[in-house]
């Protein structure tokens, strides 16, 4: 296999500089090295938006990105949401509406949010569902998610 | 996931002259959002080398000149979909790229990595065919432009040799007056389309002058659909000829029964989209 890469980023504003193998998955960085196991694999294959992350103010989903392609990125995961015991207006808003059953998919839901209110901040009904379309939730039937985001964008 | 060899390339000499000393089983990595999947997968039967051309910025840029509009291979389609300018000249690319997979698909996933994938049902490559662009393939003997229709051989299998690069698209910077993409999944995200159509027009004096029309997913490799073409040249746009355009496509397309659909229902829907298609044209007309 390939030798290990000395690989300098930024997770929630911590710098990190790690020798790691350049096959390895931001997602098995992050919970298996970094320790940081709020974000969770679901799929492993970009379908379920379980383990969405932002990269360079984007959303991607971490299992589908590999150490390789990291060199200077800075990352954000749901832990890097909040301020110290503070939390975010988004996970307030999910709170509030009740939007999380099991909670397994709440964190990429929530990053997912970010991003799109990040880009668009008063975003219509349509526009945060096609933003949260790469998060699959199998409890809440996504309309108190979508309530969610409607209600974090007002209080924005 | 499983360890594997991966090269990060620094430049494109990097490339060249890791391909001059030979290398076993190479493949691109640069959205990585099919790649890693196929690795996951056990689709690549070791040994093989991941080359990482992410980092590669020469190629990811989108460059407007007089005659053209030259999109790097890195660009992704996220980028695309988002471009105003590019949604101006060609709606029916930045319509297929807003389609891809989801927003976090789109935020990795490359216009070269889905050209270079040559999947049949990839949404990119449509509106490609009907805007008329070359590719810019570059190793370390030399370069050539190829027209897309010439770069693909079947489903997965392309011209390109191994450490061969899809440096850039280049588009002739032709407005059009219409265009747009069409496509059905299971689904509206995250789905592999069933079937897809990409069409671009225009109209001298209330007629069609020049439009056309490539189907995806109903081939080896997209099509174009040659005689539908040529029956709406110099046609206006009225619900005989759009209803007559869709008996023809039907019998122009020759698709197949696989896992997502049948033939049967390909056939039928070649017809109810390019009906929709052109239904709009002539409601925005």
């Amino acid at each position: 296999m390939s030798d290990l890469i000395n690989l300098n980023f930024t997770v929630n504003g911590e710098k990190k500089h790690i020798k790691l193998d350049p096959s390895m998955t931001l997602l098995e960085i992050l919970r298996n090295i970094l320790k940081l196991t709020g974000t969770k694999e679901g799929c492993g294959k970009g379908e379920c938006g379980s383990c969405t992350v932002l990269l360079n103010g984007k959303a991607v989903n971490a299992c589908l990105v590999i150490a390789s392609q990291l060199e200077e990125a800075e990352i954000i995961t749901i832990e890097g949401l909040g301020k110290g015991e503070e939390i975010h207006p988004i996970q307030k808003a999910f709170i509030e509406e009740g939007a999380v059953q099991c909670g397994f998919c709440i964190p990429g839901m929530i990053m997912s949010a970010k991003a799109l209110l990040d880009e668009n901040p008063h975003p219509s009904e349509e526009e945060i569902k096609w933003g949260i379309s790469g998060n699959l939730c199998r409890c809440t039937g996504y309309s108190k998610i979508v309530s969610a985001i409607e209600k974090a964008a007002k209080e924005r | 996931m499983r360890r594997f060899s991966v090269i990060r390339i620094r430049s494109l000499e990097h490339l060249f002259d890791l391909a001059e000393k030979g290398m076993t089983n190479p493949y691109f990595l640069a959205g990585g959002t099919d790649l890693l999947i196929k690795i996951k997968d056990d689709l690549l039967i070791p040994p093989f080398t991941v080359l990482d051309i992410s980092g590669l910025q020469e190629l990811r840029s989108i460059h407007f000149e007089q005659d053209y509009v030259r999109i790097g291979s890195l660009v992704t389609h996220g980028e695309i979909e988002k471009h105003p300018e590019l949604r101006l000249l060609f709606p029916s690319l930045t319509d297929a790229c807003h389609g891809v997979g989801s927003p976090q698909i789109r935020n990795r996933a490359t216009i070269g990595g889905n050209i270079g994938n040559a999947s049949p049902a990839a949404d990119s490559i449509p509106p490609l065919y009907v805007y008329g662009a070359e590719l810019h393939l570059v190793n370390s003997k030399g370069e050539r432009w190829v027209k897309i229709e010439d770069f693909f051989t079947g489903p997965g299998k392309t011209i390109r040799n191994p450490v061969e690069i899809i440096k850039e698209i280049r588009i002739p910077a032709e407005k059009r007056d219409y265009g747009t993409y069409l496509r059905l999944g299971q689904r509206k995200a995250l789905a592999i389309s069933k079937i897809s159509l990409a069409l671009a027009g225009k109209k001298k004096n209330g007629s069609m002058e020049d439009v056309k029309i490539a189907l995806g997913a109903v081939g080896p490799t997209v099509i174009m659909a040659v005689e539908t073409s040529l029956y709406l040249r110099g046609k206006e746009l009225s619900s005989e000829v759009i209803k007559e355009a869709g008996n023809i496509i039907e019998k122009e397309a020759e698709p197949i029964t696989d896992l997502r659909s049948s033939k049967e229902y390909r056939k039928k829907m070649c017809s109810t989209l390019l009906v929709k298609a052109l239904t709009n044209w002539k409601q925005v007309a």
